[in-house]
């Protein structure tokens, strides 16, 4: 859970903590499927999967890894200060994958009377290969009131 | 190939009440288990009204509408073609259990593009705008697909 965070506590330049997510197994991504409604079968079906040429058959959503970033978010900014959430999906997600989710703060502004930070965050498997990349603005409390 | 003459169509709207399981069971699917998403009590006392939704919750009505199907038929698209280029989301306000959401789909626009590779593309963008029950603007949702040539 997000413990309250203030406008004065992060920098530019300020890292998000780290979320480490799997190896990532086929289970999840049929649970995934059910909860979300996407039924694609590339995302359950590993003969489909090799017959377009993934080589380890199913492979993970890409809004499963987008949810991997946004527990990254939340996890450290409470969810009700998230004002925008945008990814770029990068590369396929396999089978074995071990998913690291890393961000930086890269903007810190006033504006209309809101706090505002914004970060980067990518996740990327354990050779360096980027899954998504992307950013978020959030609008903080200050301790100043 | 994308028909460009539809830029600026808009959908059937698509409509969904949302149900305290539903967000505990995407929460999990992700693996996710921040009290929030869980547990009314945990999240009350974090300061919401009730259990939020994740971030990504907006996936949710759009699949299970199966609204997108329709808007690539629609738009010619070959679906076998298609990738998830991109996703994006703004929250105007919170959604909670109880809530029912609706948003009509709109083609925000269609440009053609070339790849490094110089494989032509055409990059779709799906719009929605939800409101909530009371006519409160809650999220906007902006999907982009690459149909590759």
């Amino acid at each position: 859970m997000a413990h309250e965070i203030f406008f004065e506590d992060i920098q530019v330049g300020t890292q998000m903590p780290t979320l480490v997510k799997g190896p990532l197994h086929k289970l999840q991504f049929v649970i995934y499927a059910g909860a979300s409604g996407d039924f694609n079968p590339l995302h359950t079906d590993d003969d489909f999967a090799k017959s377009v040429g993934m080589p380890k058959g199913a492979i993970a959503h890409g809004m499963l890894v987008m949810g991997f970033v946004g527990q990254a978010i939340t996890s450290w900014i409470p969810r009700k200060y998230l004002k925008r959430f945008q990814v770029r999906f990068a590369g396929v997600t396999q089978q074995g994958d071990t998913v690291t989710v890393t961000g930086k703060v890269t903007d810190k502004r006033v504006e209309a009377g809101e706090n505002l930070v914004t970060c980067e965050v990518t996740a990327a498997d354990a050779t360096g290969d980027v899954k998504v990349t992307g950013s978020f603005t959030a609008a903080l409390p200050s301790r100043n009131g | 190939m994308a028909d460009h003459s539809k830029v600026g169509r808009e959908y059937a709207p698509v409509t969904w009440e949302v149900e305290r399981g539903k967000i505990r069971e995407l929460a999990k699917a992700i693996g996710d288990m921040n009290p929030i998403y869980h547990d009314r009590d945990a999240a009350v006392r974090e300061g919401y009204k009730e259990t939020p939704v994740p971030p990504t919750f907006l996936t949710v009505p759009m699949m299970w509408s199966t609204s997108m199907p329709g808007v690539i038929n629609d738009l010619g698209i070959n679906f076998m073609m298609v990738l998830h280029g991109e996703e994006e989301y703004e929250y105007y306000g919170e959604i909670y259990p109880g809530d029912v959401i609706t948003a009509v789909p709109r083609v925000a626009s269609i440009e053609e593009k070339t790849s490094k590779s110089g494989r032509k593309m055409d990059m779709v963008t799906i719009e929605l705008v939800y409101t909530n029950q009371r006519g409160e603007k809650v999220a906007r949702a902006r999907t982009l697909l690459v149909e590759r040539k």
